[in-house]
């Protein structure tokens, strides 16, 4: 149990607009849905209506690419106004974004831009993220990026890095473990090591996913199936954080409801003892 | 020794890099980036992998912008990205996010100022023709994403007694656009929805379309220009009376039967959701 209270929610997938049709229609068995705040932050229309109904019927938790809280502009208050706002609205059970940056000079390149991890670089994410906490009024998790570049100026590990972010602005972890396994490839660690040096009471979510390799290095495209390797890191996880909510990605030439959920499935074995979960519906 | 690059430095070296339009070995020489650091100073700031240079892993981040773009502004404006085709529309792409950055949380605005860009741009062939598509797609975009407001009913309608007719405003539905074209872009949008894409030249023609939503579908109307005068004028705020005092003086507008089945087929799209007597009507 992490140290939070937030729930166990089971097994989710995203919330995509290529499955509204069946969502609508025969309201799915699914533990919970994880939501893209960015998508329901501005829109009043279909996307909008669908949420409130899914809402109605399963868990969710919301998910930003936006937040950029290692970005040397200030936080953008008005983005996070409507952050709690849609939170409030779709009873969302917490809230995560990435240790990243997105831009600069009030531009959004909408990439997840990686960060030096260093001491100067650590003092400032922890005050964001606490003035972030502060804003929204509640803990946040901050989820583990995939990078694809390193710096010279780094002097700590990004697994240290983490938790001593964790730590001192006491906010809860998303741990990726398809990442873990990307950026080892792409940086030359020892994936295993990552998953050990994280703290296991912070972790509230995993994030399973595919990626895509090009030979020189991976990236992290959330197409297709996670590799068996990726789950071996997840059931190694598990075993150190017990049973956490899990949610599968797959954002690209994305299949049916029912494969998407086929491949989440394979996290139940692995994940230590089930919980029954709320939300659940249909067949 | 490495250079002293404070984060905010690195921050604002790397995002010069990542947007610039050039291909990544020249971004790295560009006057801009190079003001910020000297591109043999790269190799100090950015480690390389044991499969790639330090320059080649910024240059995975480079090469993601420009597709990230394309593939958001595609979505909102699938038809014009096929009018341009897959070699052109990223070219097109770069010189539009060059000079329209996205400064927003969400990439679902980046599209806004492109009906006006292409207008004037000297790359765009058949700007007249490109210009009156997008306006037509970004109307449709703008359709999906407004706010859900209530119908009001041809009863309703029917229900309002002949004196108070002339006071009466009606109030848009939130989701209406009214576009007036020059080009054939409509017919042109709809040969983009089978699957021979069979579609008509571009040519000249003045068209006038009603964009609306009905049940959380979009549809397009195309009206006579009377039509389209007399919707615009009620939609702006003016008083039926006021606006059908103005039809009748324009050339083309037809007679009470004529004008009374044109008051009950807006009312069957849902174009406007309440009456309001008095004040001046805003959706």
């Amino acid at each position: 149990m992490n140290r939070f209270g937030f729930p166990d929610l089971g097994i989710g997938i995203g919330l995509r607009a290529s499955h509204f049709g069946e969502i609508l229609s025969r309201w799915p068995k699914l533990d919970w849905f994880e939501v893209l705040s960015e998508n329901y932050m501005d829109t009043g229309g279909r996307p909008q209506w669908v949420l409130d109904q899914v809402t109605e019927r399963y868990p969710v938790a919301l998910h930003g690419v936006s937040l950029s809280i290692g970005s040397t502009d200030p936080l953008d208050r008005e983005y996070l106004r409507k952050l709690k706002a849609l939170a409030e609205r779709t009873k969302a059970r917490w809230i995560s974004d990435h240790l990243c940056w997105t831009g600069v000079l009030g531009r959004n390149t909408h990439d997840l831009l990686p960060l030096p991890y260093d001491e100067a670089t650590l003092r400032h994410v922890v005050a964001r993220v606490k003035q972030a906490q502060d804003l929204l009024e509640r803990p946040i998790a901050i989820e583990n990026p995939s990078s694809y570049l390193a710096f010279a100026s780094s002097t700590i590990s990004e697994w240290e890095f983490l938790a001593r972010l964790a730590e001192a602005a006491d906010c809860a972890l998303l741990l990726d473990v398809n990442n873990v396994y990307v950026s080892a490839f792409n940086h030359g660690f020892e994936a295993e090591r990552y998953i050990d040096a994280i703290p296991a009471d912070r972790v509230v979510q995993y994030h399973l996913a595919g990626h895509t390799h090009k030979g020189t290095h991976i990236i992290d495209t959330h197409s297709g199936p996670a590799l068996d390797a990726v789950w071996a890191l997840y059931a190694r996880a598990c075993a150190r954080t017990g049973p956490v909510s899990t949610l599968f990605e797959w954002d690209e030439a994305i299949p049916s409801f029912d494969e998407v959920r086929a491949e989440a499935a394979k996290a139940a074995p692995l994940r230590g003892v089930p919980v029954l979960a709320t939300g659940t519906h249909g067949a | 020794m490495a250079p002293e690059l404070a984060l905010g430095g690195l921050q604002r070296w790397m995002q010069s890099v990542i947007v610039h339009p050039a291909p990544i070995e020249e971004a790295l020489a560009s006057r801009e980036t190079s003001a910020l650091l000297p591109p043999g100073r790269v190799g100090d700031v950015l480690l390389p992998s044991a499969t790639l240079a330090a320059g080649e892993r910024i240059g995975i981040y480079h090469e993601m912008y420009l597709l990230r773009m394309a593939e958001a502004l595609a979505s909102d404006y699938p038809a014009l990205a096929h009018f341009f085709g897959e070699t052109r529309w990223p070219v097109l792409v770069r010189d539009y996010v060059r000079a329209h950055p996205s400064r927003c949380y969400t990439l679902n605005v980046l599209g806004r100022s492109l009906p006006g860009w292409l207008g004037e741009a000297a790359i765009v062939p058949r700007r007249g023709f490109c210009r009156d598509l997008a306006r037509l797609e970004w109307a449709v975009t703008e359709a999906f994403d407004a706010e859900e407001t209530p119908r009001l009913t041809r009863q309703q309608l029917e229900g309002v007694p002949p004196e108070a007719w002339a006071g009466l405003r009606l109030v848009p539905s939130a989701a209406l656009r009214l576009v007036e074209l020059r080009w054939n872009v409509n017919e042109w949008l709809d040969s983009t929805k089978d699957d021979e894409h069979d579609h008509p030249k571009p040519r000249r023609r003045d068209a006038w379309v009603a964009v609306f939503r009905q049940d959380y579908a979009v549809y397009r109307r195309e009206l006579s220009h009377p039509a389209f005068r007399l919707l615009q004028d009620l939609a702006s705020g003016r008083s039926v009376g006021e606006a059908l005092e103005a039809a009748l003086r324009r050339r083309g507008t037809p007679g009470p039967e004529a004008l009374t089945r044109w008051f009950q087929e807006w009312a069957s799209d849902g174009l406007f959701t309440r009456l309001d007597v008095g004040a001046k009507a805003r959706a």
